[in-house]
């Protein structure tokens, strides 16, 4: 019996039997890549919060399997089967996913792009953060509080992930900012946390000396953490999410920061954009978040629920 | 009296074929250390050797389990996801009660049940093992997921994180727990009827069950003991990283089913052992080690994995074939 609680609520996460489209009121059908990531439950949040306030109803797709190719391509048949107003849309696969979203503005449904950017395909709007920047200002954080000298680490996330390719050119960049800082290792662990873990445990066995550690997400950041406490090793940790477990390991005096591309206001913003262009109201062709930097000065404002923080308002968003 | 005469020439030729065995597993290993250390002044460090046996420590409490359910002939593609489901309902209950006792107990237990899941599926339903563990990894992970709705548990008690980072005499706690194991699973896999039956079941699962071994049940026991050994890990994992979220199942699964593989278990069942498999996830523990202490371009990485494990494997068969023909 609750096995078979599971298996419908699981199908109803993945938006199988999500709710007829209503007359009344505008729907909006959103795409986010995976259950997994708190980043996507958090912009689902936004934009949930976003729609409520101008009476707008919302469809949730998500993949099962995280950012599963082929799931996506079918929940983007189903929105089509469906007819909602409007797509606020994170593809899983930048490029991947061009042909469906063609058909989706093929069958008059307007799409506005989230976060991640397609490459290709026709898009209202495009609302999300720049990797890069929120590499170079979370390394900038990270070498500033290293006093501008000593030896740095960074770990990488997957190799051609576009995210990863962007966060580390933002890394190099802030590097040569400080020409007294050595960079003594780069190496991968995937975004993952016991790679994480494992790699730094290796590196720290070639390096009696690591002041810094730039990790390219913050749950590489937390097994750095707990690679270097363990070894009884201290050092400036950085990662990038904003992560509610990083802002606690800040508080802890653990991390040093993490870097944040506001993923509440990417959904709210997102929602509100897709909101006034079927309204006819002036949008922006491309909203980019600016990043924020979360460390034991700031935390504080950050280290609340998602769902109690709110949107702006919709007549706010265009000059936003 | 004359008995005991009978049973003891034969026990000391089983154990020397097995000494025979161990030296030409190690002998990949060995090479792979050698270079190493003159590669990297680093590595042969007293420190650096216990990093890579307590990170090998977890590969083989995975691949331990799944090495059963090889010997037999099958295979359990869900043991990642068990991971993953295990550590995520025993890490919200260690949070919730302050016990990791019961969390613990809880682990083990959910990880047995999966695998009495996938048991029942190939000898009731009659389901391929490579189909039921797959829909098993799915349905593990979609509750994982459905459980943890995308927030992670952190923050476990010092008594249970020593599981996983504490020391006792200089060594690494999840080091002695492999030992025990590792001796434990050898009695069982060597010197039990249990063990031998498993080999058989392998080796010819008709002529087993002809022969009157209970083939269905000792099938369950291989996939049960696969999905506790992998809610045991979870726990060693738990204790590591302070912390659970849905996806840490996922890219488990491969490098455990490859470190049972290296390790010279066939995967057409009979053939194979746990030291075998321990070594299996050395190779792969000490080639990371490796390439970190040299810091390798990331780039080159994943080639210089894939061509270190076919070289391993080809090394393995050679000097398998040879110990075959003598």
């Amino acid at each position: 019996m609750k096995k078979a609680i599971l298996l419908i609520s699981i199908l109803s996460v993945a938006g199988f039997t999500a709710g007829p489209v209503l007359a009344d009121g505008e729907t909006v059908a959103v795409f986010t890549k995976n259950q997994t990531n708190p980043f996507f439950e958090s912009i689902r949040v936004g934009a949930t919060k976003a729609a409520a306030s101008v009476g707008v109803k919302v469809i949730q797709y998500v993949p099962i399997k995280p950012d599963s190719i082929p799931e996506q391509l079918s929940q983007v048949e189903d929105a089509i089967v469906k007819k909602p107003n409007a797509l606020l849309f994170t593809p899983v696969d930048y490029k991947a996913l061009v042909p469906a979203i063609e058909k989706v503005t093929a069958a008059g449904i307007p799409v506005t792009g989230l976060t991640d950017k397609l490459a290709g395909g026709q898009i209202v709007s495009f609302i999300g953060a720049e990797d890069y920047r929120l590499g170079l200002e979370t390394a900038q954080s990270l070498l500033k509080a290293m006093g501008g000298k000593g030896n740095v680490v960074a770990l990488e996330g997957v190799k051609g992930a576009i995210s990863n390719t962007d966060r580390m050119k933002g890394f190099t960049d802030a590097l040569k900012e400080f020409p007294n800082v050595k960079l003594v290792a780069t190496q991968p662990a995937n975004y993952q946390r016991l790679q994480a873990l494992q790699v730094m445990e290796n590196i720290m066995q070639t390096h009696a000396q690591i002041d810094g550690v730039f990790a390219a997400n913050d749950a590489m950041a937390t097994g750095v953490v707990e690679a270097m406490s363990a070894a009884n090793r201290k050092a400036f940790i950085v990662g990038i999410n904003g992560s509610q477990e990083a802002i606690d390991l800040i508080k802890g005096g653990k991390m040093h920061a993490t870097g944040s591309s506001d993923p509440f206001m990417q959904g709210c913003l997102g929602m509100l954009t897709t909101v006034r262009a079927l309204r006819k109201m002036p949008v922006k062709k491309e909203l980019m978040v600016t990043p924020v930097i979360i460390d034991s000065v700031n935390y504080k404002q950050y280290d609340v629920p998602v769902a109690t923080r709110s949107c702006p308002k919709i007549d706010d968003v265009a000059t936003n | 009296m004359s008995q005991a005469e009978a049973v003891a020439p034969k026990f000391k030729i089983t154990l020397s074929r097995d000494v025979i065995d161990v030296a030409y597993r190690l002998l990949a290993v060995a090479l792979i250390c050698i270079v190493l250390s003159l590669v990297s002044d680093a590595f042969l460090t007293t420190n650096n050797l216990l990093n890579v046996l307590r990170q090998a420590s977890l590969v083989f409490f995975m691949a331990s389990g799944l090495t059963l359910v090889i010997l037999t002939g099958k295979i359990d593609l869900s043991i990642g996801a068990t991971v993953g489901l295990s550590a995520c309902v025993a890490a919200t209950i260690i949070k919730s009660t302050g016990s990791p006792w019961i969390g613990g107990l809880a682990a083990i237990c959910i990880g047995a049940l999966v695998g009495l899941g996938n048991g029942l599926m190939v000898t009731k339903l009659r389901i391929p093992s490579f189909i039921a563990t797959y829909g098993m990894l799915w349905v593990a992970q979609g509750a994982t997921y459905y459980y943890m709705s995308g927030q992670s548990v952190y923050g476990f008690p010092p008594g249970f994180r020593a599981l996983g980072s504490g020391y006792l005499l200089g060594i690494p706690i999840p080091i002695y727990l492999m030992v025990v194991f590792m001796l434990l699973g050898n009695f069982f896999t060597k010197r039990t009827t249990y063990g031998q039956q498993i080999y058989a079941i392998g080796a010819n699962s008709v002529a087993g069950r002809l022969s009157g071994i209970p083939v269905n049940s000792r099938l369950n026991l291989v996939f049960i003991l696969s999905g506790a050994m992998a809610g045991l890990a979870s726990l060693i994992y738990l204790a590591r990283l302070n912390s659970a979220e849905g996806d840490i199942g996922e890219t488990l699964t491969l490098p455990t089913i490859a470190a049972v593989v290296i390790g010279g278990t066939s995967l057409f069942g009979g053939v194979g052992s746990l030291f075998g498999t321990f070594i299996g996830g050395l190779i792969l523990t000490l080639i990371l080690n490796g390439m970190n202490l040299l810091s390798l371009n990331a780039n080159w990485q994943p080639l210089v994995t894939g061509l270190i494990v076919l070289l391993a494997v080809w090394l393995d068969m050679k000097t398998r074939s040879k110990t075959d023909s003598n």
